[in-house]
């Protein structure tokens, strides 16, 4: 009993020291959605991952921001104006926006905020895309008047405005200096948001709390732009790692939200009459890359005929129950530059892949296909493949490894196929450019073919809509001749709602927008 | 008995030491890179560079576990690549939410399993017997994730009686907190109140066929003397031996458990940082618990003589 005594106070004393890292009752009015993990910090575009993204963009505003149809409009800008060289951008600050901590919005603050940025220390996600290394190299950066601030370019820059609003740098949120510490380190934002940050509890929760002198715009919500006025008190993001406990916590009312939906969990909770679902196209895409280095799969003709077998209409319709369309173009269906060039979805011919593969002198050499259970979308798609493969006598092998090991032998270029996701790219150009380039100096490019990069460079500098899009049909109709990979399709995001919040809507980018929300009385 | 313990501590540094030079190595040799996961596929080759040199990723292994070691030494475990936070405040904090629920389970498991499986034995071949082995056998068949779900999907969601995610600390909120325990504390229990049942058991019935148990039934003493004074401190020795391994593995780590119950636990720590391949949080993971394996088995032997005279510490 001795003992029993011992480990039930050592017990008790455990639970109630341990403990600093406990997590308080959420408020009434506190919104609840689910992130599967812990963010990584508050910096924008700094240590970030798509939840650390999803959280920051509801404590600051870039300048820009993109709309929900993937255009970039302004945010914190009232206006912007391009000069007619394309080497100066003037962006007119909006009157009478306020950081958290109440300061006024100037010039001055776009300037230091952008020059922490431009600082290599600082580890910007987004330096490259304006140092001249990426889209394009900021040269000056002025500030005539206190709302006035003009960036000068180097080139003309078609993605200038688009990298600004890359939620994956941080939207180049603008805050107070106030966000750093004394040091020159990040503290925490202080940003101009509908939401700033209550609270952080590592591993457990992170709370916003509502901007009340926030300064909405006067147009309607429309993707991280338009009047994002807070209508709850407290937004917390719980961290619940676990599918099956999230979607139980909706249904017990512990959550309000939850987001990445499983396919097999919509139908069952389409039904209920207590949860909503929330579905949209996003701009990521699923698809099967090949390495045209490979002895094997440098011949177009078997790549060619890999992609014959596939039927790639039933692979979707399987791996998304129905929800994904099948999309061969990079170019995902929501962007405005997928026009009918990118709409073929040409069907599985084996016979024709049979031929292809005779012409080739294929003898049945197994090929590795490198997938992970990380995703099962991706795991399905392989599996599927290998079966639809089978029936020309391609052999294939599955090689299942977890996602960080993938990541790097993606970066390697260390496969000789590989199914794989990227994550959503906003700009044409870059649906190309993340999968085209020369292999000697980026081996992760799966695309090595000079003209194309040619094509495409001139694509990320000309302003010429016109010209775009015949850039890009172009681009198309290569990819689908030399097949270095094979584009499969873009996922839509689900979400699940409980009934009593209203204004809950999913968009292209797949995060959460928790602006807007209100609970239903 | 002091000099036992230091002794027994001093060999554990040679272990810890061991266990340090394995786990940085192993960790090291797993393919996928820390930095790749943090800047995603749309990171240029430069990009990964500047970061690997940032964190020091891109010095030789020997360098990189020089420089560890010297921390350590200074009792500094290093800071968590994915936030930045010190691990050895990060590790220890974990720890106690996993430790508060490990204890309580067990604490409370040995308190059903001792008896059933006193009470088993004593009835060795009776129904109720039966019963007792049947139910340890199911509770050590069932998979803790499966028996936690399900203990949420009833009292959670059906009853709604107890919250489905969340996490409270007794000492902010004593009602609360116990709410949010409930579930993980009783999965744990079910779950090794079997195996510890079992032991508990065979080790009664092996005692109950020894001579003294004969003798002191022979003298007339009433059979819940004999079982109290005679049977249970002498059975209970290898059942403390299974307590203590127990212990350690799950101090080391209820990852699954923490993952259904969203508790910010020590093994659900350890999971994401091996997704991360977050290299100094693994590092400070693996080396608490092999420091946690040691403490325990140097407590457990040294509460033996308590159970059996026949044992000392020296």
């Amino acid at each position: 009993m001795t003992f029993l005594r011992t480990a039930l106070g050592a017990a008790l004393l455990a639970s109630t020291v341990g403990i600093g890292a406990a997590g308080a009752q959420p408020a009434a009015d506190t919104l609840r959605v689910r992130l599967n993990a812990d963010i990584r910090s508050t910096d924008p575009g700094v240590n970030r991952d798509a939840n650390s993204d999803a959280v920051v963009m509801h404590m600051v505003e870039g300048l820009v921001a993109f709309r929900e149809d993937t255009s970039v409009g302004p945010m914190l800008a009232e206006s912007v104006t391009v000069a007619p060289d394309g080497l100066a951008y003037t962006f007119r600050l909006r009157d009478g926006v306020r950081f958290h901590n109440g300061a006024p919005l100037t010039a001055e603050d776009v300037a230091f905020a952008w020059k922490r940025y431009m600082d290599p220390a600082t580890q910007w996600r987004c330096l490259p895309e304006f140092d001249g290394r990426g889209a394009s190299k900021v040269t000056a950066v002025e500030t005539p008047d206190a709302r006035t601030i003009v960036f000068r370019l180097e080139r003309p820059a078609a993605l200038f405005l688009t990298s600004m609003a890359r939620v994956d740098c941080g939207g180049s949120g603008i805050w107070h200096r106030a966000s750093l510490n004394a040091d020159g380190t990040w503290k925490e934002p202080v940003g101009t948001g509908p939401f700033r940050l209550a609270e952080w509890r590592r591993g457990q929760f992170v709370e916003l709390a509502k901007t009340e002198t926030y300064a909405a715009r006067s147009e309607a919500r429309t993707g991280h732009t338009g009047n994002k006025t807070p209508l709850v008190g407290k937004v917390r993001f719980v961290i619940v790692p676990d599918a099956a406990a999230a979607k139980a916590a909706l249904l017990a009312g512990n959550l309000d939200v939850i987001t990445d939906v499983s396919a097999n969990d919509v139908k069952e909770l389409s039904a209920r009459n207590d949860v909503a679902i929330e579905s949209a196209s996003t701009m990521d895409l699923q698809a099967i890359l090949f390495q045209t280095n490979d002895p094997l799969l440098k011949d177009a003709r078997i790549r060619r005929a890999i992609a014959l077998t596939l039927d790639v209409a039933e692979i979707v319709g399987t791996v998304s129950e129905g929800r994904s369309k099948p999309n061969r173009s990079p170019i995902p269906p929501p962007s405005s530059f997928h026009t009918a060039a990118h709409q073929t979805v040409p069907p599985a011919n084996v016979e024709q892949a049979r031929r292809l593969l005779a012409e080739a002198g294929y003898r049945g050499e197994a090929i590795k296909l490198v997938t992970t259970q990380r995703y099962p979308a991706l795991f399905d798609i392989a599996v599927m493949a290998q079966a639809m493969a089978q029936r020309a006598g391609i052999k294939i092998d599955l090689e299942v490894i977890d996602w960080a090991a993938q990541l790097d032998r993606y970066t390697k270029g260390d496969y000789q196929s590989m199914v794989f996701t990227y994550s959503a790219r906003l700009d044409p150009s870059l649906s190309f450019d993340m999968f085209t380039g020369p292999k000697a100096t980026e081996p992760r490019k799966a695309w090595d073919n000079p003209e194309v990069q040619t094509l495409l460079r001139e694509s990320f500098q000309t302003v010429d809509r016109t010209r775009r899009q015949a850039i890009y049909d172009d681009l198309v109709k290569r990819l689908m001749d030399e097949v270095p990979m094979v584009a499969l399709y873009s996922s839509v995001d689900t979400s699940a709602v409980r009934r009593n919040v209203a204004g809950y809507a999913g968009w292209a980018l797949g995060q959460p927008r928790l602006w807007g929300v209100s609970f239903r009385n | 008995m002091i000099g036992y313990v230091l002794r027994r501590l001093l060999w554990a540094l040679p272990t810890l030491v061991l266990v340090g030079v394995a786990v940085f190595v192993l960790v090291r040799l797993i393919p996928g890179d820390p930095v790749q996961v943090m800047l995603g596929d749309a990171a240029s080759p430069e990009q990964v560079a500047d970061m690997r040199a940032a964190y020091g990723l891109d010095r030789p292994i020997a360098v990189q576990f020089w420089l560890w070691a010297e921390r350590i030494v200074d009792g500094d475990l290093g800071r968590a690549l994915t936030n930045g936070q010190p691990v050895a405040a990060l590790v220890w904090e974990r720890f106690l939410t996993s430790a508060g629920i490990v204890l309580s389970a067990v604490a409370l498991a040995v308190a059903i399993a001792v008896p059933a499986g006193t009470f088993a034995a004593w009835r060795q071949g009776s129904l109720a017997d039966l019963a007792v082995v049947a139910g340890a056998t199911l509770l050590l068949s069932i998979p803790s994730f499966w028996l936690g779900l399900m203990l949420l999907l009833v009292f959670g969601l059906q009853l709604a009686w107890l919250p489905v995610v969340g996490y409270v600390t007794l000492s902010e909120d004593l009602w609360a907190g116990l709410s949010f325990l409930v579930l993980p504390v009783i999965t744990l229990t079910l779950t090794e109140a079997g195996v510890l049942t079992r032991m508990a058991r065979s080790s009664a019935i092996e005692v109950m066929r020894l001579d003294y148990v004969t003798h002191a039934r022979a003298k007339g003493l009433p059979e819940a003397r004999v079982l109290a004074r005679h049977v249970l401190p002498n059975a209970f020795g290898p059942t403390w031996t299974l307590v203590g391994l127990v212990l350690g593995n799950l101090l080391g780590g209820i990852a699954v458990l923490e993952t259904v119950f969203t508790i910010p636990g020590l093994g659900r720590l350890l999971v994401d940082a091996i997704f991360n391949r977050d290299y100094p949080v693994i590092q400070g993971c693996l080396l608490l618990t092999a420091g946690i394996y040691v403490v325990v088995n140097l407590v457990v032997d040294l509460c033996y003589p308590l159970f059996d005279p026949r044992v000392s510490a020296q």
